[in-house]
């Protein structure tokens, strides 16, 4: 039975690192702190759904009322949201739109990227992984 | 009496699925979207930065083959870099080549490797890059490397051994990596690669490598594993291309910013 155990141990590992690998992102563990978020509001100045990832440009007003023009790119491909069906598209942002933004920082201190995590547009989630719930979905949160 | 139902259920739920993939199938039929659902993205079974490093080998490097693979500075694994100070081929779009296209890309959700037989021909085409090979089966002998330039693919020719297909490639460019780690090979590479198809849903590929240049003796790939995607072609053509204007902006506006170099907005 131990036997038994540790080899379904053992597939479920391997599925585990296939699912991660299948994901993984070109150099995001050595470009972001991927152990740490930081929460980022800002005005979206412009939506790019391509390959490799998509791309959020938008500026962010400092505290000293100056504008920092902020960049975030997405983990998945455009055909992986696409085949979420919650309605990823290359409309889904528009510039003007108002997003909050749960993102990993850069490791270079003060860079202006980071690699988003989670995602409110106009008061609404949009799920950036498979899985996630649809937009809006997430209490009380329209 | 829950329990031996399940058990029952269980047991013969895994019959019907054996003789499903055990059904009627051509063992030289090797045609079909296969995804690869094997773990290892690395050539062979060498250490990728993920899970124990327990059971895995080292590359039989050269001292020069050593060398190349410290000044490729890849994106992915132990050696990892950020991209704005790397050097994957893949950052320019540049061709992925083979093997890596067989490597590393032709899994879920980066789908997949279409097989597809023609008279004298075995063609490969992979949607990561939206890449394709021709491996030539009319007789032809595999040219020397005094008769071809070196090609991003190679050069190739299959043959059945049984019913294993046997692919066998020379004339590679040295630029590009057999995986995503930054595994380096010379001009003078020899691939062997043996397709067997091991059930109706399974096809296995073992590769075999030769470059004394680079490493010190044939390197033998761990078997990797392909399932038959029988959706892919219900699907949309995704076209997946590299596009060498769009990575380059992505780099400039988000990569160079993240690894620290001057933000070009």
């Amino acid at each position: 039975m131990a036997h038994r155990n540790s080899r379904i141990l053992s597939v479920l590992a391997a599925l585990l690192a296939t699912a991660f690998s299948a994901v993984a992102h070109h150099g995001s563990n050595v470009s972001y702190h991927t152990d740490q978020t930081m929460t980022i509001a800002g005005t979206v100045t412009e939506w790019e759904f391509i390959n490799p990832h998509p791309q959020i440009y938008f500026d962010v007003k400092t505290e000293t009322g100056e504008i920092a023009h902020w960049a975030a790119e997405v983990l998945p491909t455009p055909s992986m949201m696409r085949n979420m069906k919650v309605g990823w598209t290359r409309t889904t942002l528009k510039p003007g739109d108002q997003i909050v933004l749960v993102c990993n920082p850069s490791r270079v201190a003060g860079a202006k990227a980071c690699l988003a995590k989670e995602l409110k547009i106009n008061g609404k989630d949009w799920p950036m992984v498979p899985g996630g719930a649809a937009p809006g979905a997430a209490k009380g949160k329209q | 009496m829950r329990w031996p139902m399940l058990v029952a259920i269980t047991a013969a739920s895994s019959l019907v699925m054996c003789a499903q993939a055990a059904g009627d199938f051509d063992p030289h039929d090797l045609s079909g979207h296969w995804n690869r659902t094997s773990r290892f993205q690395t050539f062979s079974n060498v250490w990728s930065g993920q899970g124990p490093t327990q059971g895995t080998e080292e590359a039989p490097f050269t001292a020069a083959g050593k060398a190349r693979f410290e000044k490729n500075k890849p994106g992915y694994g132990p050696r990892a870099v950020p991209p704005a100070i790397g050097n994957d081929p893949m950052g320019t779009c540049d061709p992925l080549g083979i093997p890596r296209l067989l490597n590393t890309e032709v899994i879920s959700p980066h789908q997949t490797m279409e097989i597809v037989q023609v008279p004298g021909r075995m063609i490969q085409f992979f949607e990561w890059h939206h890449d394709w090979r021709e491996v030539f089966t009319d007789g032809r002998k595999l040219p020397s490397t005094d008769e071809v330039d070196p090609n991003w693919n190679g050069t190739s020719i299959g043959r059945w051994d049984g019913d294993v297909f046997v692919v066998s490639s020379a004339g590679f460019d040295d630029r590009t990596w057999l995986d995503k780690f930054g595994y380096p090979h010379s001009e003078n590479m020899r691939l062997d690669e043996r397709y067997r198809r091991r059930d109706r849903d399974t096809l296995e590929l073992t590769m075999i490598l030769a470059d004394p240049e680079t490493y010190t003796r044939p390197w033998v790939s761990d078997t990797k594993v392909f399932r038959i995607d029988r959706e892919k072609s219900k699907r949309w053509d995704e076209q997946i291309y590299c596009v060498p204007t769009e990575e380059y902006k992505f780099n400039q506006r988000v990569r160079d910013v993240a690894g620290g170099k001057e933000s070009k907005q």
